[in-house]
């Protein structure tokens, strides 16, 4: 007997094909409530989860409110804060930018050779401020900075006077070249650089009196002292 | 597939599946959605109010650092409060001279004349503050000797520390007791605002 004759044939033609032993006509009802019952939870869980998260905002939020006059102390004091410490820090480029002299002028005094006769002795002035913004063309309205771009003003110090002869000059340079004034006098020797000190303006006879005049040499040099640097 | 010709279980079938199919589908639509766009403002909002707390947190539990904060940088300011100058009768010249004046006649100059320069504005920090301060430099032209007009430099340098020099010259007169000499001292000064 072969086994062919025993088979029970218990699925139709269409069904033969299918993965599933349940009918289609049952999986489908069922498969649409699944469905459903998966939006429902799915939904649920979604309006849980938005309630628990407004429900902490609420929490958040009343926290916040009770401290809200603490907070707004806190955050004036604080901008305050900011305020000052900007304030200082300005200030303190200001200090940054003092140098004192006074002992400069007493240690030149005990250097000046007795034949030197000093005529002028000077820190010229540093040249007028720009605060025209840069980029901005001669004769354009333009806002002006609030403050200059650069940090750095040089000074130097002129001497002037008048000396029998070119020693005494000499002596006094070399004088200004000591320990004594590093601090204060910059030298550099470098004829090509812009910043060359000293640097002797003019060294020629002296035609400003009669008679002593002609037998007077007349001088002016000039130092670069330290830059005044504005920053901290 | 004609309906007509169905099986009335599979009728039945047909018509549980598709009332429930619509049923998912207005769940989704109408329910889910809607609460998934909820959800996803929520979370947006909880987030906001959530580092506005942290911040507001942060900053109370500073608030400790900030008193001392603000006490460090006003006694740090406190040096400078006292050096900047004040106008007297509307002028500062007049403010210079009330403070140099002694000073001046001490150190044995004479014939004092104060003015007042334009105001020279300080470099500004990375933060702008919105009151800057600026550099007021008030020229001081008198008589006396190379001797007295160092003395006088030192005096200022030690009484006001944070007066400085800008400009100086000693011209050699006839009498070396009464050269002419010339200071440009410049004091710090409440110079503009930066907001109103």
């Amino acid at each position: 007997m072969s086994a062919k004759a025993y088979h029970l044939n218990l699925l139709k033609a269409s069904e033969r094909v299918s993965s599933s032993p349940v009918r289609l006509r049952v999986m489908l009802p069922v498969l649409a409530m699944f469905a459903v019952a998966g939006a429902v939870v799915w939904w649920g869980s979604l309006l849980g989860r938005v309630l628990m998260a407004k429900s902490s905002i609420q929490t958040l939020q009343s926290e916040i409110d009770t401290r809200k006059a603490a907070y707004a102390d806190v955050m004036e004091k604080m901008n305050l804060a900011n305020e000052l410490e900007s304030e200082l820090e300005q200030l303190e480029y200001y200090r940054g930018g003092c140098r004192s002299y006074g002992g400069v002028f007493t240690a030149l005094a005990e250097v000046m050779p007795l034949k030197i006769q000093l005529t002028r002795l000077e820190i010229p002035p540093p040249p007028p401020q720009s605060l025209v913004p840069p980029g901005v063309l001669p004769g354009r309205p333009y806002t002006p900075l609030w403050g200059p771009t650069g940090n750095v003003e040089s000074v130097s110090l002129v001497l002037a006077g008048r000396t029998p002869k070119e020693t005494p000059i000499v002596s006094l340079m070399e004088s200004l070249e000591s320990d004594t004034f590093t601090n204060f006098i910059s030298i550099v020797k470098d004829p090509r650089r812009s910043d060359q000190s000293p640097k002797v303006r003019s060294i020629r006879q002296d035609t400003s009196r009669r008679g002593e005049g002609s037998r007077m040499l007349a001088f002016e040099i000039e130092y670069r002292l330290k830059d005044r640097r504005f920053a901290k | 597939m004609n309906l007509q010709n169905m099986a009335p279980n599979a009728k039945r079938s047909l018509l549980i599946t598709a009332v429930f199919g619509a049923a998912a589908a207005c769940i989704y639509l109408f329910a889910v959605e809607p609460s998934e766009s909820d959800l996803a403002q929520a979370k947006r909002d909880l987030e906001e109010v959530r580092t506005r707390h942290e911040m507001m947190m942060r900053n109370l539990s500073g608030a400790d650092k900030v008193k001392e904060r603000l006490e460090n940088l006003n006694a740090g300011l406190d040096e400078f409060r006292a050096a900047i100058l004040q106008p007297s009768l509307e002028s500062y010249a007049m403010g210079a001279k009330r403070l140099l004046d002694p000073l001046a006649a001490g150190a044995g100059l004479s014939e004092t004349e104060y003015e007042e320069l334009p105001i020279v504005a300080l470099p500004v920090p990375k933060r702008l503050p919105v009151q800057l301060f600026a550099r007021r430099p008030i020229r001081l032209v008198c008589r006396g000797s190379y001797q007295a007009a160092v003395s006088f430099l030192l005096r200022v340098e030690k009484e006001f520390p944070l007066v400085a020099l800008e400009a100086m010259s000693v011209t050699a007169q006839q009498d070396p007791l009464a050269q002419r000499v010339e200071f440009v001292f410049e004091w710090p000064v409440k110079g503009g605002r930066t907001k109103k």
